[in-house]
């Protein structure tokens, strides 16, 4: 394996981007305690990635670094995703910096690093690459989960979800190592070509490796059984770093497993399918089911990004490259309509972490109620909203794939998760305020609410503008 | 082909709810709606003029591309099943506004935003020539019925709204996997293209698509036993709700049908064509028999909705020329008058605030002006010779023999129970002594109601006497359908 040399260092232009921010802003750090320059600073390095991941990086794919990172139309559709997904939770974060509660520039360094991590784990070709830059984007979230010091909820939710997702690396790395045991490789090429000629039938340590590789990633998108984390990390979290964890590590999730199911355990997909059916099906199931009973917003969208993630992973099942384009697609309407609602909830304050603040919201708020109307219905899956094309490609291809029984349960359990979404609603249309009506909100949060609603709808009504970037690995 | 007729027609009200929220006041909101209703309804009316009723075909047709990478057209096309439904559809949303005019108070904005959603929906569902347009329309009408229904309704709203949202929401998911599952199998979800290659799917196949299709079409029609959800919503949704509801939401259903299951699923509908005639029948008898004990006056007419729908899906599936003919004829004809009839009952609560059948009586004395026209909708729910059930039940009955005679008997049977339950809530309503309760009150109509319900009695009356209106449509469209299901 040869050095980095400057040509390699181009392919991580986007990542080297935010890291380079992320430490002007730690170097700053003092100076910069008030006012909004970590928030611009942030988003600027976020929107120079993204369009740096667009423009100007070299069309085709490419590897670099002895092949361990990848560029392609795959790293570069989550790259964009992960930067817009990166901007708009800064922006989300406008009020929870204020005060001395929480450093600014830290905090904000913070996300750039967790960015950075999910931008890797979109484009590694290694399980390796992978792993670390998975480790970077837990590691910062651990941190940024307990970033309200003062408060315990937060303290404790910090320590939960460090507690589970060390469990959950544990996983990933013994997975890595038995594969690396079995093929001799940790390179996704390599693995490929080792295990065209061995299966499962030949080698009965493969299957215990490719089940904890899937279920280590399984747990970064937390999808059931490796779900626990997420109510309590996002219900104690602050609720800017819970949207971010909700769209952008389930996102980077999604690609990694993507990549490794399709490229490095591409020849077991029959393996890999049966994993990945059960854990789709199971978080569907206690996804829609135990978000019925749910009363805290921040609890309810956690139970809902684990029904999401079981969604999202029925166009994997297939191993086909149409069904991981379909999974990005999943994944790109999910992010905005997901930090579309957690920018409500924000955006009403106190008031908008529990359900009852809903009491009354259309009478007072017109127009919020109507954003929220949107991405509840998006949340759903009813058109013409982006949410229902997700999940017409993601059913499309399950069927495709054959498991036509689990394309009904899914259906019958977006009825179900249905009821919660609606009950919201019903709060917002039929019932009479029972609070005064909620502060306005920073203009920065109003830019998040308009950008996700963009997306919802253009995505509803034209999908095909965003789907013709989807491009499987 | 790229004309720009029906999708005009289907997005002008869309246009008036974007008008709506935009830059209407309160006040101006229902302006807004009465202009872009009466707006659709003008423009429709060159639909009618030059349609070619001889011909079975698509007409006005419409095709562009809209996503590309999956092989999904925006195509749009008309014929003569679909086309009296755009009429209705625009009509009735006419007269929704007129409703709601003073009734409405509270958040009129998004009162009329969401009744002008409703009609892009109703009418780009019977102007869709795919699958998925269909599909897209079928959901999107759920979101303003739902809101209207809880927003705006009686006191049991909040219940309603739900109960119809999920009974609808579980029906129609299932038709998403038989959609979807179709779209795998053929790459195309265009009606004609499918009515080509569908019938060629293994029976066994054909017959787990209907089963998926009918979860939704039967939620919708309601048939029995999934009707429940239909008494709750009619009866607590606003006036101008339950007029949709029972005029459009309930036609959608069966036009389901004949748009899907009919021509792209035959050896299935053989299948299924036994337990469907007794479901019909059922229905007939069953929601007639529970419509005569109703106390509550909305309740009784939405119960009635089940034993008339009943109807309509008997004739559909009898396969029988006059049958189906007359099926479609009667789901215009229950659309015209159910929406005549709530929205009689919704003028007078609007002064009486309540529903029950016994605060009424004698209505006729201080009204006589409302009671001649609930006698006229009456008699034509009723099925009385010369109003425009008559010919609907007439032709439906005629099938129904003709297929197995005890259907003609159970159809005849809900006619005589039919009369029963209408004309005797007419006689406990209008006839006899002027009940106390009502002493005082202005029940008299206005000029704006009148000009509400003359256009419904003007069609009940022109259709009793000239069926032909709409029938003239049917034959050809209704040929070819047959032709194709009948072995």
């Amino acid at each position: 394996m040869n050095g980095a040399t400057t040509s390699d260092l181009v392919l991580l232009v986007p990542e080297l981007i935010l890291i380079g921010m992320a430490l002007a802003l730690i170097l700053v750090a003092r100076r910069i305690r008030r006012g909004p320059a970590a928030v611009v600073g942030t988003v600027l390095a976020a929107l120079a990635a993204a369009l740096v991941s667009v423009w100007f990086l070299p069309n085709g794919a490419t590897t670099g670094f002895g092949g361990m990172i990848a560029l392609d139309g795959y790293s570069q559709f989550f790259k964009v995703l992960i930067a817009a997904t990166l901007a708009m939770a800064a922006l989300l974060s406008v009020r929870t910096t204020d005060g001395e509660q929480v450093p600014r520039a830290e905090y904000h360094a913070l996300l750039l690093l967790a960015a950075t991590g999910m931008m890797l784990a979109a484009s590694a070709l290694d399980l390796l690459t992978l792993y670390l830059a998975l480790e970077l984007m837990t590691l910062c979230s651990y941190v940024l989960v307990g970033a309200t010091v003062e408060n315990p909820m937060s303290n404790e939710a910090a320590i939960k979800y460090f507690l589970l997702a060390s469990f959950a690396s544990a996983l990933l790395l013994y997975g890595i190592s038995l594969t690396y045991g079995v093929t001799g490789s940790t390179d996704f090429a390599a693995i490929t070509s080792a295990l065209s000629e061995q299966g499962v039938s030949a080698n009965p340590l493969l299957l215990v490796a490719v089940g904890l590789v899937t279920a280590g990633l399984a747990f970064k998108i937390a999808a059931v059984p490796f779900h626990a984390w997420a109510p309590d990390a996002y219900q104690g979290a602050p609720p800017p770093v819970a949207a971010f964890l909700a769209a952008g590590a389930k996102a980077a999730g999604l690609a990694a497993l993507g990549r490794v199911c399709l490229v490095a355990f591409g020849s077991q997909a029959q393996v890999l399918s049966v994993f990945l059916a059960g854990f789709a099906a199971l978080s569907i199931i206690v996804g829609s089911v135990v978000l019925l009973s749910q009363t805290d917003m921040k609890r309810l969208l956690a139970y809902s990004s684990i029904s999401h993630a079981g969604y999202a992973l029925l166009g994997l099942i297939g191993g086909a490259p149409e069904g991981a384009s379909a999974t990005m697609t999943y994944a790109f309407f999910y992010v905005f309509m997901t930090l579309g609602t957690f920018g409500v909830i924000i955006a009403l304050g106190e008031r908008g972490e529990n359900l009852d603040g809903y009491h009354g919201l259309a009478a007072q708020r017109p127009g919020t109620a109507a954003l929220m109307l949107l991405f509840l219905l998006s949340l759903t899956g009813i058109p013409p909203t982006a949410g229902f094309w997700a999940k017409f490609v993601v059913i499309g291809s399950a069927v495709r794939a054959g498991y036509t029984e689990l394309a009904v349960l899914a259906v019958a359990c977006s009825v179900v998760s249905a009821f919660i979404y609606m009950r919201v609603v019903v709060l917002m249309y039929m019932r009479e305020p029972q609070a005064p009506a909620p502060a306005r909100f920073p203009v920065a949060v109003s830019a998040v609410l308009a950008l996700a609603a963009l997306v919802t709808l253009i995505g509803g009504i034209a999908p095909g503008r965003f789907v013709v970037w989807a491009v499987p690995p | 082909m790229t004309g720009y007729h029906l999708t005009a027609t289907t997005f002008l009200p869309l246009v008036g709810a974007v008008l709506i929220l935009l830059v209407g006041s309160e006040r101006r909101a229902r302006w807004i709606a009465l202009a872009a209703t009466v707006a659709t309804l003008a423009v429709s009316v060159p639909l009618y003029r030059y349609f070619d009723k001889a011909s079975s075909a698509l007409q006005f047709v419409e095709s562009r591309d809209w996503i590309p990478s999956w092989n999904i057209a925006y195509s749009m096309g008309v014929d003569g099943i679909s086309l009296p439904f755009i009429f209705l559809s625009s009509v009735l949303s006419v007269l929704c506004v007129g409703a709601s005019w003073s009734a409405i108070q509270s958040r009129a904005r998004e009162f009329y935003a969401a009744l002008l959603v409703a009609e892009t929906a109703m009418i780009g569902l019977f102007a869709a020539s795919n699958l998925f347009l269909f599909y897209i329309f079928w959901e999107v009408m759920i979101v303003p019925l739902f809101l209207l229904i809880g927003g705006w309704g009686g006191p049991g709203r909040v219940y309603a709204a739900v109960k119809f949202l999920l009974f609808t929401l579980a029906g129609s998911v299932l038709m998403l996997v038989g959609m979807v599952a179709l779209y795998h199998t053929f790459g195309t979800l265009d009606f004609r293209a499918l009515a080509q290659v569908g019938p060629s799917l293994q029976p066994g196949h054909q017959a787990w698509l209907f089963g998926a299709f009918l979860a939704a079409f039967a939620v919708k029609v309601p048939m029995f036993p999934v009707h429940t959800w239909l008494p709750d919503a009619h009866t607590e949704a606003p006036t101008a709700g339950s007029v949709i509801l029972a005029g459009i939401l309930l036609k959608m259903g069966a036009y389901g049908f004949l748009r899907v299951s009919l021509p792209i699923l035959p050896e299935a509908v053989q299948l299924f064509v036994r337990p469907m005639l007794v479901i019909s029948a059922i229905a007939i008898v069953y929601g007639a028999y529970v419509t005569l004990i109703q106390t509550d006056v909305k309740r009784l007419i939405a119960f009635s909705s089940v034993s008339h729908m009943g109807f309509v899906t008997l004739g559909i599936f009898t396969l029988d020329r006059s049958g189906v003919e007359g099926a479609v004829l009667q789901m215009v004809n229950h659309g015209v008058i159910s929406a005549a009839l709530f929205l009689c009952v919704g003028m007078i609560y609007e002064r009486t605030h309540t529903r029950e059948i016994k605060d009424y009586g004698g209505v006729a004395k201080s009204a006589p002006v409302y009671s001649t026209f609930l006698a006229l909708f009456c008699l034509a729910a009723a099925g009385f010779p010369g109003l425009n059930s008559f010919v609907g039940e007439f032709l439906i009955v005629g099938g129904a023999f003709r297929t197995q005679a005890w259907l003609g008997a159970m159809a005849v049977w809900g006619v005589v129970l039919g009369t029963t339950y209408m004309v005797w809530l007419f006689y406990r309503m209008v006839m006899g002594e002027m009940n106390p309760g009502l002493e005082g009150l202005k029940l008299e109509l206005n000029a704006r109601e009148v000009a509400t319900l003359a256009p419904l009695a003007l069609l009940a009356l022109c259709l009793g006497l000239y069926p032909e209106l709409v029938l003239s449509y049917l034959h050809a469209p209704v040929a070819e359908l047959l032709a194709g299901v009948t072995p």
